[in-house]
């Protein structure tokens, strides 16, 4: 019944939510980032369909997001795609259909290099490239869509596209990884199980700056009054050490990571 | 300033508009009246999805402006007609796709190498590079009159239903698109909230009001993020206790597969194929109309 779950073990009912969730956040997201586009395009002139470029990598953030949260073969595909779905179907985009394809083929570059590395390593480096990959391979499907390959401007359309695929499409990616993580809301996750929070990583790579250390003190802080905060509801230790109660502690918890975190 | 004049004034601003005016006009509308009275909104949802996608990807072998002009006036005709799609609708559906237009044409008047239109511009601009951008820009608005009738005919809730019977999607995957719907309806609620509650603590602008620079909206799209993150989490668990993915389902009120499915199939593939010969063959192309002796001598541009 469940094509998807053809050869590799089915996905968790939390993880397809998650995905969908996450496509509908950045469906939502990815629509603002059309009318960013459209007023860029606009902004440029005659030049306005070098637009799409710039801002292309922030239609490539899905995927490396769902792949480092739920570390399964195939997430970030289905993740690309669920996505589109939700801003063709639900919030209708005028691109219409042919996003799908775009989607898959984007799902695919940016998850190549993680399903290479089976699902264990989530370095800078891996994002960079799981956004180059995956601007790299979209672009020649708009390329043979638009016909690209007879102007003269072949070349600066790749190379911002993959710029941008980098930069928005996999750095930002690790951001908003490393930023959730630290919230805690990712726990019950593979990224939470894993013990692969931004902390640890800091630590083995030897590379935590000022501004790093002072994040991870604020979110041990955070975690330990949240601990306590706990302790003291349920008078369970053993319970993980997570923000309790719904968007109020969720909303100070983001803020917090994101003041200290810059 | 209390909570909610500072939710009204943040829905009165760019990005933090209340998305429900701000989504494409059908796309609103579709949910709360839509057009169930057509011909098109009595189609099965996966047949009318599976046309879509066919019609859209067979548009994407022509880079002739008149073929893809015929099929886009074709679309109209039967977004009219089949969907009974407002004009109005039509147009502002559109309106996305006018500065795409704009910036497509002169992209590729400026940049494609071949025949100079007026040798006399200080700026290149060639026959060519025209010709491809209307086609590319006539192509964007087909394909964007067969999203806006596909989605003021089909409500999503019947879409999924169709695509769990006669698709063979997962209920799982299903069941988490109706929720993840749901959960879209009701975010631009959720980014208020937030707004409002980060314009109480945000330092006062000169002017006495709130500051919300980009900076204020990342803060806010990613407290959103958080706030969905577990939202799905007691979804999941929600949808779990209810024992999805255990056994056999039936569904309820299913939607229905017929004739009319057959009829709007052969209808779409034949008005494609003949607009794909035609221009493939060279009777419908911008040569052939422009340039009669070209057409005559092979029926090939120079």
């Amino acid at each position: 019944m469940t094509r998807l779950a053809g050869r590799a073990p089915r996905l968790q009912l939390r993880d397809i939510v998650l995905m969908v969730m996450l496509g509908a956040v950045f469906g939502f997201l990815y629509w603002a980032l059309v009318q960013a586009w459209n007023a860029l395009a606009v902004a440029m002139g005659p030049a306005g369909d070098l637009a799409q470029h710039v801002v292309f990598g922030g239609w490539l953030l899905v995927a490396p997001i769902a792949v480092a949260i739920i570390r399964r073969p195939f997430v970030g595909v289905i993740a690309e795609v669920i996505a589109s779905i939700i801003e063709v179907v639900f919030l209708g985009s005028p691109v219409g259909a042919p996003l799908l394809l775009a989607a898959l083929l984007q799902g695919v570059g940016s998850e190549l290099p993680f399903a290479v590395t089976r699902y264990r390593r989530f370095s800078w480096l891996l994002f960079a490239i799981s956004g180059a990959l995956g601007a790299l391979l979209v672009f020649g499907y708009s390329a043979a869509r638009y016909d690209w390959w007879g102007q003269d401007i072949l070349l600066l359309r790749l190379g911002m596209q993959i710029v941008s695929g980098i930069v928005l499409g996999g750095l930002l990616a690790k951001v908003i990884v490393d930023a959730l993580a630290r919230t805690g809301v990712l726990d019950e996750f593979a990224i939470g199980r894993a013990g692969h929070t931004p902390r640890t990583t800091a630590r083995r790579g030897g590379q935590a700056s000022a501004s790093s250390r002072r994040a991870e003190a604020a979110a041990e802080v955070a975690e330990a009054e949240t601990a306590i905060g706990a302790e003291a509801e349920s008078g369970d230790s053993a319970a993980p050490p997570r923000p309790v109660g719904p968007a109020a502690s969720a909303d100070d918890a983001a803020d917090r990571t994101l003041r200290d975190g810059r | 300033m209390t909570a909610e004049r500072a939710a009204t004034r943040v829905r009165s601003r760019g990005l933090a508009a209340e998305p429900a005016s701000a989504l494409p006009a059908g796309a609103v509308r579709r949910d709360r009246e839509p057009s169930r009275g057509s011909w098109l909104a009595c189609c099965n949802p996966t047949v009318k999805f599976a046309v879509l996608f066919v019609a859209s990807i067979a548009v994407m072998v022509l880079f002739d402006p008149v073929p893809v002009l015929v099929l886009y006036a074709a679309a109209l005709v039967a977004a009219l007609a089949s969907a009974r799609v407002s004009p109005r609708t039509l147009a502002v559906g559109q309106l996305p796709f006018v500065a795409f237009a704009v910036g497509i044409v002169s992209v590729n008047a400026l940049s494609r190498p071949g025949t100079e239109l007026w040798p006399d511009l200080p700026v290149r601009i060639t026959v060519e590079g025209v010709t491809i951008g209307l086609a590319l820009a006539l192509r964007a608005m087909f394909i964007g009159v067969l999203a806006i009738s596909f989605l003021a005919t089909t409500p999503p809730r019947d879409l999924l239903v169709s695509l769990m019977l006669h698709a063979r999607l997962s209920p799982r995957y299903a069941h988490a698109l109706l929720a993840g719907h749901r959960m879209l309806e009701a975010m631009p609620q959720r980014w208020a909230t937030i707004r409002a509650a980060q314009s109480v603590r945000a330092p006062l602008r000169r002017n006495g009001r709130p500051r919300f620079g980009p900076v204020d909206a990342a803060r806010a799209a990613f407290a959103l993020l958080v706030a969905q993150v577990r939202a799905s989490e007691r979804i999941a668990l929600a949808l779990e206790s209810r024992g999805l993915g255990d056994g056999p389902r039936t569904v309820w009120r299913p939607v229905p597969l017929g004739a009319r499915d057959i009829v709007l199939v052969v209808v779409v593939v034949a008005a494609l194929a003949v607009v794909l010969v035609a221009s493939a063959t060279g009777w419908l192309t911008i040569a052939a109309l422009v340039e009669p002796s070209v057409f005559i001598h092979g029926g090939r541009r120079a």
